[in-house]
């Protein structure tokens, strides 16, 4: 049965109130910046430590797997990944399983090494975008090279320096994947399970509940989850508001909006419960 | 009709097979054939990109042919796709086999970072406003699971941002009060993802890889056949 037209034209009119407010929810805070004061969670300082162990040198497999509707998430999380590889002179080889990732990752590693004075093939590598999937894994763990023989730059891997000691994936002292959809599970399976590399991820708020059962059991090193990770990890590492930080008061308050409408919703339909109707 | 049945079959039955069980010969010649065989993979998989641009333009080309609903809209797959092709082969001069050098502004990235980058993180964007409006048209605590449902996403959206923190920041003051708070919303968060969410995140995840090792020797031994066609 159709819905009456009265009822069609209520639920329009609240959809555009919620639209106009949550926009205003969002956008007044970015006017008025105010910083946001949070610890890091325990999750987000593992991850930290874990590439802080490292010793100088190391070869840090870092895996840009989202496109640009991630971005708000995850580019913040890269860059300071990036950040603090190039503080503890590390070497980040940068590859990505998504075409859309590809320029993604040549912007960070561009801005970010030119902040530090790094140069491309000896202090970090820019592999670029294959497909494949979990088969491109499985042919880097057997040859890294031949699934990779040029950077993405056209630069032979085979005499690159920052690859001196990286013949297979059991070479990488750690592996990042950066994830807005699953290839954290094609990373387990196909990858750090099997060539024994231990694995981290940062990923989009909505994937990081998938992520816990790999964490418990320790093929997760390390889990960075959304907005709140990268601002965690902002935090740790340049030890101030980053770009995620300053992103965290509009979450907060469309946060507190939607806490508000949901505890107004429900308690008009309690309401309409004990006065013996259904409310809607 | 053997050449369209029965020698694909066979194509699989043999590849599958010898996949799976050279993982157990612990010999050179079977590490060279899993390097070999991923080499293939990977260039078959690269197929695959051209039949999905394919599907997408034969779409949209019926779409523009039947004059159906938003047809227009059609149109700028085209456009979209020939510009960023053009652009990207010819590549500011240097071909599509060579890199234009470190940093210099092309055409392709620009198309990249001025539509693309915004175009699909605004349409991402919009879910924000989606989830809202259908959070407070449906979202009720009708029964308990529901209640239970409403109780954890009330918690999870209190302890992924600091709001008892913010809100007493907004008034010039620096609660104590306000960062237990959050921290104890903050430590229930990781708590339900660390049991609830972690249990039933790895039923979920059992039973799909269950699934897939059944279809796995469904399509091995030939009894699961839809993939070639013909409908049966």
């Amino acid at each position: 049965m159709a819905a009456p037209r009265a009822d069609i034209k209520r639920i329009a009119v609240t959809r555009h109130i919620i639209y106009a407010l949550l926009t205003v929810a969002i956008i007044v805070p970015m006017l008025r910046p105010t910083p946001c004061s949070f610890q890091p969670t325990p999750n987000s300082r593992r991850f930290h430590e874990r590439i802080e162990q490292l010793p100088a040198g190391s070869e840090v497999l870092l895996s840009f797997d989202y496109s640009p509707d991630a971005k708000a998430e995850l580019y913040p999380m890269s860059v300071t990944l990036l950040e603090q590889c190039f503080e503890r002179g590390l070497i980040p080889v940068v590859m990505t399983h998504w075409p859309e990732g590809v320029r993604l990752a040549e912007q960070a590693c561009h801005d970010v090494a030119k902040k530090y004075g790094k140069e491309s093939g000896k202090d970090y590598v820019l592999l670029g975008f294959k497909p494949g999937g979990g088969n491109l894994l499985l042919n880097m763990g057997e040859n890294f090279k031949s699934a990779f023989p040029e950077d993405y730059y056209h630069q032979p891997t085979a005499t690159m320096a920052a690859l001196k000691g990286v013949k297979t994936l059991r070479d990488i002292d750690l592996a990042v994947d950066l994830a807005a959809g699953p290839t954290v599970d094609m990373w387990v399976v196909y990858g750090s399970d099997r060539y024994g590399f231990p694995l981290a991820a940062g990923t989009t708020a909505v994937a990081a509940p998938k992520c816990y059962p790999y964490l418990q059991s320790g093929q997760l090193k390390g889990l960075l989850g959304g907005m709140r990770g990268a601002a965690d990890y902002e935090q740790l590492v340049v030890k101030g508001v980053g770009p995620a930080g300053k992103l965290m008061l509009p979450q907060t308050v469309a946060h507190l909006l939607l806490i508000v409408l949901l505890v107004l919703a429900n308690g008009r339909f309690t309401l309409a419960r004990l006065r013996g109707k259904e409310g809607t | 009709m053997w050449y369209k049945r029965t020698i694909p079959l066979l194509i699989v039955f043999t590849i599958g097979v010898l996949a799976f069980a050279h993982n157990y010969v612990p010999l050179r010649i079977s590490d060279q054939f899993r390097e070999r065989l991923s080499e293939w993979f990977r260039i078959i998989g690269g197929f695959a990109l051209f039949l999905g641009a394919y599907s997408l333009l034969h779409m949209h080309v019926s779409r523009i042919r039947k004059q159906q609903p938003g047809w227009a809209y059609s149109v700028f797959v085209f456009v979209g796709a020939a510009g960023m092709i053009i652009v990207g082969l010819l590549n500011e001069g240097y071909g599509p086999l060579r890199s234009a050098p470190v940093g210099q502004p092309t055409w392709y990235q620009w198309g990249y970072d001025y539509i693309q980058k915004p175009c699909q993180a605004t349409i991402f964007s919009l879910l924000a406003f989606f989830m809202a409006s259908a959070a407070f048209r449906t979202f009720r605590a009708r029964n308990t699971s529901a209640a239970l449902l409403l109780a954890s996403a009330l918690i999870v959206m209190f302890g992924r941002v600091a709001i008892f923190q913010t809100v007493s920041a907004w008034f010039g003051a620096q609660s104590s009060f306000a960062r237990h708070a959050d921290g104890l919303f903050s430590a229930t968060t990781d708590a339900i993802m660390e049991y609830p969410n972690l249990a039933a995140t790895r039923a979920i995840l059992l039973g799909i890889s269950l699934g897939a090792i059944s279809q796995s020797l469904r399509i091995l031994f030939g009894i699961e056949r839809s993939y070639l066609g013909g409908g049966d």
